[in-house]
């Protein structure tokens, strides 16, 4: 099992990785490119800590082959600020107090971009309906609800 | 948790993915969305010596629509897709909010209808309104292809008729006939992301001058080794206006004729609930 030169787009910049091709998403993001953001929780596809977007869609990188990741455009939740500039999600969460340990809020963070990307002004039920892969050990619900539906308003 | 090691293959057509399949056989599994399949190898269920990604087979990842062919469906569509097709949700809306109901965002963003079969979980969402639909499969392999109804393709938990060196090439879904509508309805265990408890499916064709019912089909997932028809059940409602007491006949045939392993009395009321609520829920569109 010889290590493949993998080139992925992660955040607007193309990087190359030396990895094996059972190495997961996750596993390249975390230790072969330092982007920590993304977490491993469950590891089984139950709990979206490790969530990040693929072409603009919400994907469990610890169930995605790092191989199978070329040619996509990855965003990670480093690749939301911009210009030291917060995202507006962002802001929400902290202004809301939806961050207490923080092991969820990455996963949390974008895939709800992905839901108001999709649809800028939805319901309570359409949020829940969509985080619901996302759990919070914490269990800060809603106050995580809250900052989805202040940031979908424009409100900090 | 980390994926066991294994040769990994890319193959760019059908012809070269049948190739590999018959020269592995049982070494090999097949990768579309990877939800079940990576989950089964970190947990050692499986150790596949190679694995066979079908990504690379762009053409494998379509929804066509034909007035004559009906709806085809290729191995790599993912539920996510399926959900937000204009097609399927004015003319199949059934399979639509199966579909809303499987995994979560992120698997529906990943797994694949026909992955979901393939997986044969008794629990499938999608089988009971695919069930429903009389689904077929055509199967390929290195020397021919076949069309396997769904209904024969289950076998028991987790098993299917699908050899090794055979794949799923798509699935094939029939023009419905004009007023016929269907209805998906289910329970779950503890969590709204949970697995389902009972899943039903109904699907009616009544006259619209009479209201009398020409056609019904009845599907269950969960209540059985596969999901599974209702036939009995169907055959009381054919011919029949349908009305609360029919619904509630009805109903209580699934509730006999299913065979829950686990959880029995409370799997057979629940269906019994399930299958009126369908029913119902169906005339209801009717109108």
């Amino acid at each position: 099992m010889k290590k493949q030169l993998i080139e992925l787009r992660i955040n607007g910049e193309l990087c190359e990785v030396a990895a094996e091709s059972q190495r997961t998403l996750l596993e390249v993001l975390r230790e072969d490119l330092g982007l920590t953001g993304a977490k491993e929780a469950c590891g089984t596809g139950e709990c979206g800590a490790c969530t990040v977007l693929v072409d603009g869609k919400p994907i469990l990188s610890c169930l995605t082959l790092a191989i199978e990741a070329q040619g996509k455009e990855i965003t990670t939740i480093e690749g939301l600020s911009k210009a030291g500039e917060l995202h507006p999600l962002q802001k929400a969460f902290i202004q809301q107090g939806a961050i207490q340990c923080g092991y969820c809020t990455s996963g949390m963070i974008l895939n709800a971009k992905s839901i108001l990307d999709e649809n800028p002004k939805p319901s309570r039920e359409e949020i829940l309906k969509g985080l619901e892969g996302n759990l919070c050990r914490c269990t800060g619900y809603n106050k995580i609800l809250e900052a989805v539906m202040a940031a979908s308003t424009g409100k900090d | 948790m980390r994926i066991p090691k294994f040769e990994y293959l890319r193959p760019l057509t059908m012809e070269d993915t049948c190739s590999l399949l018959y020269k592995y056989k049982t070494d090999a599994k097949i990768l579309a969305g990877g939800t079940d399949l990576f989950v089964k190898m970190k947990k050692k269920q499986i150790l596949p010596k190679v694995v066979i990604s079908l990504n690379g087979i762009k053409q494998l990842d379509r929804i066509e629509w034909d007035e004559k062919k009906g709806l085809t469906i290729g191995p790599l569509v993912k539920h996510e897709a399926l959900l937000n097709h204009p097609i399927i949700k004015g003319k199949f809306d059934l399979l639509t909010e199966a579909c809303f109901k499987i995994g979560t965002r992120q698997v529906r963003n990943m797994g694949t209808l026909v992955g979901n079969l393939c997986n044969a979980s008794p629990s499938s969402d999608a089988a009971a309104p695919l069930l429903a639909l009389e689904t077929k499969l055509k199967l390929v392999h290195l020397y021919g292809e076949k069309i396997v109804p769904l209904e024969e393709f289950f076998i028991g938990p987790f098993q299917t008729v699908l050899h090794p060196e055979e794949i799923v090439a798509e699935i094939r879904i029939s023009k419905l006939p004009s007023n016929t509508t269907g209805s998906y309805q289910y329970i779950h265990k503890a969590s709204s992301v949970g697995e389902t408890l009972v899943g039903v499916a109904v699907l009616l064709t009544v006259d619209p001058k009479d209201s009398t019912c020409q056609e019904a089909r009845i599907a269950l997932s969960s209540v059985a080794p596969t999901p599974i028809r209702a036939k009995a059940a169907e055959k009381t409602l054919r011919g029949k206006r349908i009305d609360a007491k029919v619904s509630k006949e009805a109903a209580q045939v699934v509730s006999d004729e299913i065979q829950p392993r686990s959880r029995p009395w409370y799997r057979r009321e629940m269906a019994r609930v399930l299958v009126e609520r369908a029913i119902l829920q169906a005339m209801e569109k009717i109108g």
